[in-house]
């Protein structure tokens, strides 16, 4: 009696995932096919014949890709732990410090990360050019932060909301302060919730593409979803090195996700339960 | 000499009044019960009193100091709240230690204020640990640790045993009252429970919709409430309030005449109608003496075992009464029996304004 919805939910589960995978494995298949088997009709689902010469070739003729995923990885970085420290701070004085009108400084926020970032490009770009950004990680980082701290405030927002207030309250009869009480005991409870959004926002600018592509304009300052779909191409895209690069690109993410899934988990789902 | 002292206290959510000309004196070393039902304004006069909630109007004085703008810490206060508010992610020791570190006490002084409370408290053994890895009680008593290291000159409660079960409840308000005797600091210790208040308190605020009704000693609230609400809400099960109209012959009947009373014990003569009011545990089932109390005949239309005692719901015509009785031997259902209702222990309202009359004139 208890096996046919637990049935159920694996099967239902298991097609989620396979829905959301299908891209990806299908990402890692065209990275070990051959420019034939790439282009084969049928399609080959499994590749044949079976290679690695993509990665053998990329690793040789292409090192720049390291330096797109490093470029990547430092703005990510960068943008990560802006967005946190500023989208902590703005979400916590906006969820718990009773000011007046935060419900519509809240909806100004979001209001404002609905503009698509290319609407933005025009203005970034004099600027960062008039200031000297261009090219260089702290520009990127900046416009990077402008562009996704909407949502960290949001986020850690809704998590701090989720706090019992009286630990806040006994933290204040102790005799802590505002700040000491955010650094202390807010931040420290907070942990999960920072690990996800941090996250979250650490694979948006490593994904993010129009502005990383028009404020870093220099080869070697390029990152990885920029540095990737520039790859030259003879006569037709070169998919089995873009497939191969992106592969290669994703790896870091995929890393940080597992070492810190648990989090992601607790921080997504906070207040669902209790 | 901690006295605290609400002068005209008062606390508006905009249009809303949460608590209204709140005026009371709370003595050295009182235990006060501030209770009342829910959302009567009690968390919020605690709150004011502690400095987590402005105070819009009137002002607050402790230890003849006016505390209205003083941050919190400052206040000589200390508090424990209902969900224990403990740092989950600090030991017991270091909970209990907070306070005493933001005031950059010495750590070996530190260390021997909190080894004594802890060992007053029988947390000795659980200093290491975690909050999550501590049962109700102990978190409680945790919670009640920490505000005792700081030596306030003042205790705050918010229904501090509202999270514990019966049991423990008991034990932990015995353990309350051993505390209090033994430190003497002044408290104020909101609650729902009436027993709470009774058994804790020196004196009881009952409060009803943000205004004090009546502040007086158990006993006082108990035999002498002020109006239908106190005596309504004090004791447990409620008082009976029997509605009566005087007819042409000065004799207070009930509207359709099934319960009399030929005479009352006060000044009636300006009245037309009153309520009286008349507690379970009054009424004398079966009476031996009959003196100075009115006879009924009563049917029992439900009987209840609590365990010592038991609850009759007893029909006289057509008025329904709740009477309590000891549990042995107790008329059971079906029952047709005399009952007294003495005299004494009858209360009268005014059944407009819900106030007590004054039995003396
Ligand atoms: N932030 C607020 N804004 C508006 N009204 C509030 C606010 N906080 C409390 N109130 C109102 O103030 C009144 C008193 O609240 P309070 O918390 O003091 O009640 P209480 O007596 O402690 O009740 P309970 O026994 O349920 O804890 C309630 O009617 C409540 O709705
Ligand atoms: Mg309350």
């Amino acid at each position: 009696m208890q096996l046919r919805p637990r049935f159920g939910l694996y099967a239902l589960v298991t097609v989620s995932v396979l829905v959301s995978f299908l891209p990806i494995i299908w990402l890692i298949l065209t990275s070990l096919k051959t420019t034939a088997g790439i282009y084969a009709w049928p399609p080959q689902y499994i590749p044949d014949p079976f290679t690695l010469d993509n990665y053998i070739n990329i690793i040789q003729n292409s090192p720049e890709l390291l330096i797109y995923v490093w470029n990547s990885f430092v703005v990510g970085f960068g943008t990560t732990v802006f967005t946190l420290v500023f989208g902590s701070m703005a979400g916590y004085a906006l969820s718990r410090l009773g000011m007046r009108r935060a419900g519509i400084l809240m909806i100004f926020i979001l209001a404002v990360s609905m503009f698509p970032p290319v609407s933005l490009i025009p203005s970034l770009f004099q600027n960062f050019l008039q200031f000297g950004l261009l090219n260089t990680y702290i520009g990127l980082i900046i416009a990077h932060t402008g562009l996704f701290l909407p949502f960290a405030v949001w986020m850690l927002a809704s998590y701090f909301a989720t706090l019992p207030v009286e630990i806040e309250e006994a933290a204040r009869m102790d005799g802590m302060g505002t700040f000491r009480i955010f650094r202390s005991i807010v931040i420290p409870l907070s942990w999960p919730g920072f690990v996800a959004t941090g996250l979250i926002v650490f694979i948006f600018s490593w994904n993010e593409f129009p502005l990383a592509l028009v404020l870093m304009t220099e080869n070697a300052m390029r990152t990885a979803p920029v540095g990737i779909s520039l790859y030259p191409g003879e006569y037709a895209f070169p998919w089995e090195t873009i497939s191969t690069a992106t592969v290669i690109a994703i790896i870091p993410i995929l890393m940080i996700t597992a070492i810190f899934q648990k989090q992601i988990v607790g921080g997504l789902t906070a207040g669902a339960s209790k | 000499m901690t006295e605290v002292k609400l002068k005209s206290i008062g606390k508006s959510y905009g249009a809303v009044a949460a608590v209204q000309q709140v005026d009371l004196t709370i003595k050295d070393g009182e235990f006060l019960v501030l209770l009342g039902p829910s959302g009567c304004g009690k968390s919020t006069t605690l709150r004011m009193i502690a400095g987590l909630e402005s105070i819009t109007a009137g002002d607050l004085l402790i230890g003849g100091k006016r505390m209205n703008d003083v941050d919190p810490k400052n206040r000589g206060v200390a508090m424990v709240f209902q969900n224990y508010a403990l740092y989950p992610h600090k030991s017991v020791f270091d909970n209990m230690a907070m306070a005493l570190k933001l005031q950059k006490v010495a750590a070996s002084e530190i260390e021997k204020r909190v080894g004594t409370t802890a060992e007053m408290l029988g947390l000795t053994e659980y200093l290491g640990r975690k909050p999550a890895a501590l049962s109700g009680g102990q978190r409680q008593r945790v919670a009640i640790g920490r505000a005792i290291v700081r030596t306030p000159d003042v205790f705050l409660f918010d229904e501090p045993l509202s999270n514990l079960d019966a049991k423990l409840r008991v034990k932990m308000r015995m353990e309350l009252q051993e505390l209090h005797d033994r430190l003497g600091v002044t408290s104020v210790y909101v609650t729902h429970d009436q027993v709470e208040a009774m058994t804790l308190a020196d004196r009881i605020v009952i409060m009803n919709k943000g205004l004090v009704t009546q502040v007086g000693t158990p006993r006082e609230v108990y035999d002498h409430p002020v109006d239908e609400f106190v005596a309504g809400f004090i004791g447990s099960p409620a008082m009976n309030f029997i509605d009566l109209v005087r007819n042409d012959n000065g004799i207070w009947k009930t509207a359709c005449c099934s319960l009399a009373l030929p005479s009352l014990p006060l000044d009636t003569s300006r009245l037309l109608s009153l309520r009286l009011g008349i507690r379970p545990e009054h009424i004398v089932v079966n009476p031996d003496d009959e003196k100075g109390a009115f006879t009924y005949q009563a049917t029992v239309k439900l009987d209840e075992l609590l365990g010592a005692d038991a609850l009759l719901n007893l029909k006289v015509g057509d008025v329904s009464l709740l009477a309590r009785v000891g549990g042995m031997d107790y008329p059971v259902k079906g029952d047709v029996l005399k009952i007294a209702l003495p005299e004494a222990r009858m209360h009268f309202f005014n059944p407009e304004t819900g106030l007590a009359y004054d039995r003396t004139h």
